[in-house]
């Protein structure tokens, strides 16, 4: 064909724009803009939260999309088109270099954010997250507000959990230390109370929990497990101090579940996604024997050993 | 010590080529400051309170102050650069306009510094590769507008007839990157840049991967087509290649977008296309490197003794890389190990600096001794900068490949991604230092273009 510039130009843009009525114009009309069962609008401080989510480049390293294939933190929901339907910019994301946030509203409580933008590796030792401290405590509770508000109304209902549990959690923790002991320990299911843990004590349990302590627990529970980590100054209640836990109670069972679990309403979080049960048992028994000073590893009733555990005479 | 004599402002900007030298300037400068804050972005990944209380070199900003840096302030004005030198050569006559090409230069400093100092400041569109503010987008879309004028006003008074390849290639990219840009930006919603909802994801993805199918590609292919023949002293290999490659690069790339989004909710038949059209890019690529090799069979000394055809030529290698890459991570089941992770940062740096930023370089080290009429400062310091980036970048390329990999098997296979991150480290840690290396080539390559225009070269080293 003769090439010139009028053919050049010309077939480019024509070429173009054809593609642009396919490929844009027709979805744009099509698509199905029917919010989903979960979608409500954001609120003025939400949006307003949000603006910072985007100056600040968030969606860099976290996305908002599950797919079906995911595992991890939200995954209890996949993504559905209604759900962005509020959404100019769309914040999808295409880096996960910390975990998708579609789900994050209600995760943890207000005060676990804080602590977490003061500095991530407060709450999360592993964390490359910067810290944003710098945004000042205003803008930082904006982002809070949003980040809460991610799952719409799931969102909301898991707030709802994590106040009313707060509000339970803080009136006993102001009841004194036996009181508050006592309260933890009476939420935590009968027959997980009374099961010890089942692992005897070795050194290299013990070098285990202490590798997982220092990469999940050091950054509020503290280098001593007194509770005055770096993130304690932002945390009410404020993280367990593990040494008043002696005779009062304590059983393997009763940290399993608050390690699995988390507890809702305090910073304290899940840890049943990332931590398989023997490192939860490990780690658990690390507290116990160095800040505890109060173990009940290997101890009956007993059940089957593992076939590696070695034979108690 | 050294006498250094300057030589006079006179001599350095003849009265014609000064659009291409501000260009080359441009390009030269800004490739230093882009791969610096690359470096400082990959050193955050691996000291994160490095740079704690500094909100304007946060992570999240460094990252689109990076990228589109090397878009708009390295890669672009460099082919740019090139481009201002061959048409007015390849059509017989002079630029339309070199004043207007100084200010369209001016303004595209302008613009790339008001973009850089905005996105540090914290205000963003929040859209990959569309992230520079409403006022910003503007400004590129005259710079744009201008340079399209310019370019084709400068055809309209040629005196050669034929319309060479790399002609079609600059002028295209150019006004499908300009009517791109804006569509793909949403100017038309000067206060959030953007659709609502899954529409925007559809737009932003066709603008995203077209910033490099009708801006980086085209330019750079433009400029692979001007040195690769002249290098070699060889005719291009075929005219009908070069007819398949231009327009199936224009019909196939515009389509392609969505295969960023297949495992987003959008409707399924897009997505079709788009992996369809993504295994279907493999016929402007290969058609476009088919006649450039071609054409430097047998010839590869001469392009070896010339530095500019050295990057120019590495630069298409590359650029078959990244597309058996890009095509193969648009299938469904590829992708469900690639996406989201760093399989796709490398999969961006081979495109943008292995392909279109080598042959940048080379546009650049082929332009300047020819408008100066005199050699390179050093051409040692030119062979530096060309094993620093390729190892750069090729480096990047493997490790990042591998973090991608060990990102999406393990997500696959049920590990989170905070149990994932701190066997990453090691990784990171390479990546920063081959960033090292980047950003040395850049500091070189800047120097070696400032020795060249400002200094007597006279007692140049090698």
């Amino acid at each position: 064909m003769k090439m010139t510039p009028r053919v050049v130009l010309i077939g480019s843009v024509a070429i173009l724009t054809t593609i642009v009525l396919i490929m844009i114009v027709t979805p744009y009309f099509t698509v199905d803009r029917t919010p989903s069962e979960i979608f409500r609008s954001r609120s003025e401080i939400e949006a307003a939260g949000r603006e910072l989510y985007i100056a600040n480049g968030c969606v860099y390293c976290h996305s908002q999309s599950i797919r079906t294939i995911d595992w991890g933190h939200g995954a209890e929901r996949i993504a559905q088109a209604g759900d962005y339907v509020g959404d100019h910019p769309i914040l999808l994301g295409s880096q996960r270099t910390g975990p998708d946030l579609s789900q994050e509203g209600g995760e943890h409580p207000d005060d676990w954010h804080l602590a977490h933008f003061m500095n991530p590796r407060f709450t999360r030792p592993l964390s490359i997250m910067p810290a944003f401290d710098y945004l000042g405590r205003k803008n930082i509770d904006l982002l809070i507000t949003y980040k809460q508000s991610l799952g719409f109304k799931e969102a909301d209902d898991r707030m709802t959990r994590q106040r009313e549990w707060k509000e339970k959690l803080i009136s006993a923790y102001e009841s004194g230390p036996v009181e508050n002991v006592a309260f933890l320990h009476a939420q935590v299911p009968e027959g997980w109370r009374n099961i010890p843990n089942p692992y005897p004590t070795s050194a290299a349990g013990l070098a285990r929990g202490h590798k997982i302590y220092q990469d999940f627990c050091i950054g509020c529970h503290g280098p001593v497990g007194d509770g005055m980590g770096p993130a304690q100054p932002f945390l009410y209640p404020p993280p367990l101090n593990f040494t008043l836990l002696k005779d009062r109670g304590v059983t393997g069972g009763i940290l399993y579940y608050q390690i699995m679990n988390g507890i809702a309403g305090s910073a304290m979080p899940y840890f049943k996604k990332e931590l398989e049960s023997e490192k939860i048992w490990d780690v658990g028994n690390f507290v116990a024997v160095y800040f505890i000073n109060q173990s009940d590893a290997n101890t009956p009733p007993r059940g089957i050993d593992a076939a590696y555990e070695p034979i108690v005479p | 010590m050294e006498k250094i004599a300057m030589i006079p402002v006179s001599k350095i900007l003849p009265e014609k080529n000064q659009t291409s030298l501000l260009f080359i300037m441009t390009s030269a400068f800004w490739m230093a400051v882009a791969t610096f804050i690359g470096l400082l972005a990959a050193t955050e990944l691996i000291a994160p309170d490095l740079t704690r209380g500094m909100g304007w070199l946060v992570f999240g900003r460094l990252r689109p102050m990076h990228v589109n840096l090397v878009l708009f302030g390295f890669v672009t004005p460099g082919l740019l650069g090139a481009a201002f030198y061959y048409l007015p050569r390849l059509l017989k006559t002079e630029l339309f306009s070199e004043r207007l090409g100084m200010l369209t230069a001016g303004l595209w400093n302008l613009m790339v510094a008001a973009g850089a100092l905005t996105l540090s400041a914290g205000f963003s569109q929040g859209r990959e590769y569309a992230e520079f503010i409403w006022p910003v987008d503007m400004l590129i879309v005259t710079a744009m507008g201008l340079v399209l004028y310019n370019f084709v006003m400068t055809v309209k008074n040629r005196e050669e007839k034929t319309l060479y390849v790399s002609v079609w290639y600059a002028n295209a990219a150019i006004v499908l990157t300009g009517l791109t840009f804006a569509l793909g930006n949403v100017i038309w919603r000067p206060t959030s840049g953007a659709l609502t909802g899954i529409p925007d994801a559809i737009i932003l993805w066709f603008y995203g991967h077209n910033i490099f199918g009708l801006l980086l590609t085209p330019l750079a292919a433009g400029v692979a087509y001007y040195v690769i023949p002249r290098a070699c002293r060889n005719p291009l290999y075929s005219h009908t290649l070069s007819l398949l490659g231009f327009w199936s690069l224009i019909i196939v790339y515009t389509h392609v977008g969505t295969h960023h989004l297949l495992q987003v909710p959008v409707p399924t038949w897009l997505k079709v296309i788009g992996i369809v059209d993504s295994v279907g890019m493999v016929i402007p690529v290969m058609a476009f490197l088919i006649n450039i090799w071609y054409t430097a069979k047998g010839r590869l000394g001469e392009v070896h003794a010339d530095v500019s055809a050295k990057f120019v030529f590495t630069g298409t290698i590359m650029y078959f890389f990244v597309s058996i890459q890009g095509s193969m991570m648009a299938l469904p089941d590829v992708q469900r190990i690639t996406h989201f992770n760093n399989w796709v940062v490398g999969h961006a740096h081979i495109g943008v600096l292995g392909f279109a930023g080598m042959i940048a370089l080379g546009g650049i080290y082929y332009v300047l001794p020819k408008v100066l009429d005199r050699p390179l400062y050093s051409r040692f310091l030119a062979d530096l900068q060309y094993w620093l980036v390729l190892i750069g970048v090729t480096g990047f390329t493997v490790v990042l490949t591998i973090v991608g990999l060990i990102q999406g098997t393990a997500w696959l296979n049920g590990e989170t991604v905070y149990r994932v991150l701190p066997e990453l480290h090691v990784y990171y840690v390479i990546r920063a230092s081959l960033g090292v290396m980047i950003f040395t080539g850049a500091l070189i390559g800047l120097y070696n273009v400032l020795r060249t225009l400002f200094f007597n070269t006279g007692e140049a080293a090698s």
